[in-house]
């Protein structure tokens, strides 16, 4: 084993120990945490088995195979950053269409304690026992 | 006019507009009638407490969504409460409420689902210029697509109301473009209007926002040609 295959195995275990690490503290979300564990488990491979990069070269007819890891990378980033992009319009929509009705039901909230303050008080409030969990 | 008072909605979307809210509240009402909504658009000063004195039912959005996050969130309230007629007109004074009638028996004599109040004296040569540009690649033929003074019928309401409508960012041709998508019709009725009393426009202010706007919309009108095509179709 060189040197070179050192530094990328190391680089691998340390990434996919972080990302553990991260997944148990739920800093990361279930399907991140899946695309980053096969990121750092792409490292580990290429940098423990780098023939794997000359068999693939082989196979595709790329005759300088260093690049392919730089190629299917930049790729990946394109990819990632374009599923960012687009969670993040749609969490915009959803936050938009949140605030929107958060707005409606506050102003249907105040009308009602207007029409019925008896209702609403809190002082008349008749208790309902809610079911025990499990029955029906 | 009076057949409709009890089933229109006037929905002013407002933000720090505490100086002139009240006034246009009470000028709609008397003009109109009907139920008057502000929108009041996350803001710093009193607007909310100035158009409830005046009467309005008031929404108090607890995030700045813009002018058209605010105006759509009156239409949200239009269609829940099951209003037949929307009108939308801005609180800073620029549109006239008592235009107000004017604009919605001529909208009913058109027979359009969406009527816009422009005011083609008040463009300026590059605005002229711009809105000459979106036509050619939209095929728009409205003069003033900013302008905020509408009506808007059931169907337009339920149009503007649904969630494809929420990532606009303006109430212009994005929003156009979506209702002749579902196949509405738009007119256009020439209405006097004064200038903005407080500022000029927050689109036309610098001319980076401007190529901001022109390169923003472009890219609307570009992902939605063909749709058009296809509502004809449908």
């Amino acid at each position: 084993m060189n040197s070179v295959q050192v530094t990328a195995a190391i680089v691998g275990v340390l990434l996919a120990g972080s990302i553990l690490l991260l997944v148990r503290r739920t800093h990361l979300h279930g399907s991140h945490a899946l695309w980053w564990l096969a990121v750092a488990g792409a490292i580990l491979l290429l940098g423990v088995f780098p023939p794997v990069i000359d068999w693939v070269g082989r196979l595709t007819g790329i005759h300088y195979p260093p690049v392919i890891p730089i190629i299917i990378g930049i790729g990946m980033i394109l990819v990632r950053l374009l599923k960012m992009d687009i969670d993040r319009s749609r969490s915009e929509r959803q936050l938009r269409r949140l605030t929107q009705k958060l707005a409606i039901l506050e102003q249907e909230l105040a009308q009602l304690r207007r029409d019925k303050p008896h209702r609403l008080s809190g002082k008349g409030a008749k208790v309902i026992p809610l079911p025990k969990s499990g029955d029906g | 006019m009076p057949d409709y008072a009890p089933n229109l909605l006037t929905v002013i979307p407002a933000r720090n507009e505490a100086a002139t809210v009240g006034e246009i509240v009470r000028r709609v009402r008397a003009a109109v009638g009907g139920d008057v909504l502000v929108v009041n658009d996350a803001s710093d000063d009193d607007t909310s407490a100035r158009a409830r004195q005046a009467g309005a039912v008031v929404l108090d959005l607890p995030l700045r969504l813009g002018a058209w996050g605010a105006a759509q969130t009156g239409l949200r309230y239009a269609r829940r409460n099951r209003y037949a007629v929307a009108l939308t007109l801005d609180a800073d004074g620029q549109h006239h409420p008592e235009e107000l009638p004017r604009l919605v028996s001529s909208w009913l004599a058109s027979g359009a689902n969406v009527a816009i109040g422009t005011f083609p004296q008040r463009l300026s040569k590059a605005k002229r210029l711009a809105w000459r540009y979106f036509h050619l690649i939209t095929g728009i033929g409205v003069q003033d697509f900013t302008s905020g003074l509408r009506v808007y019928d059931r169907r337009a309401i339920r149009a503007l109301a649904a969630r494809e409508a929420s990532l606009l960012d303006y109430q212009d041709l994005g929003v156009l473009m979506l209702l002749r998508q579902r196949g509405l019709r738009l007119a256009e009725v020439p209405t006097p209007m004064s200038q903005r009393r407080n500022g000029g426009s927050r689109v036309f202010s610098s001319w980076p926002m401007v190529m901001r706007y022109m390169l923003h919309t472009t890219v609307l009108c570009f992902a939605q040609i063909g749709t058009a095509r296809q509502a004809a179709r449908a």
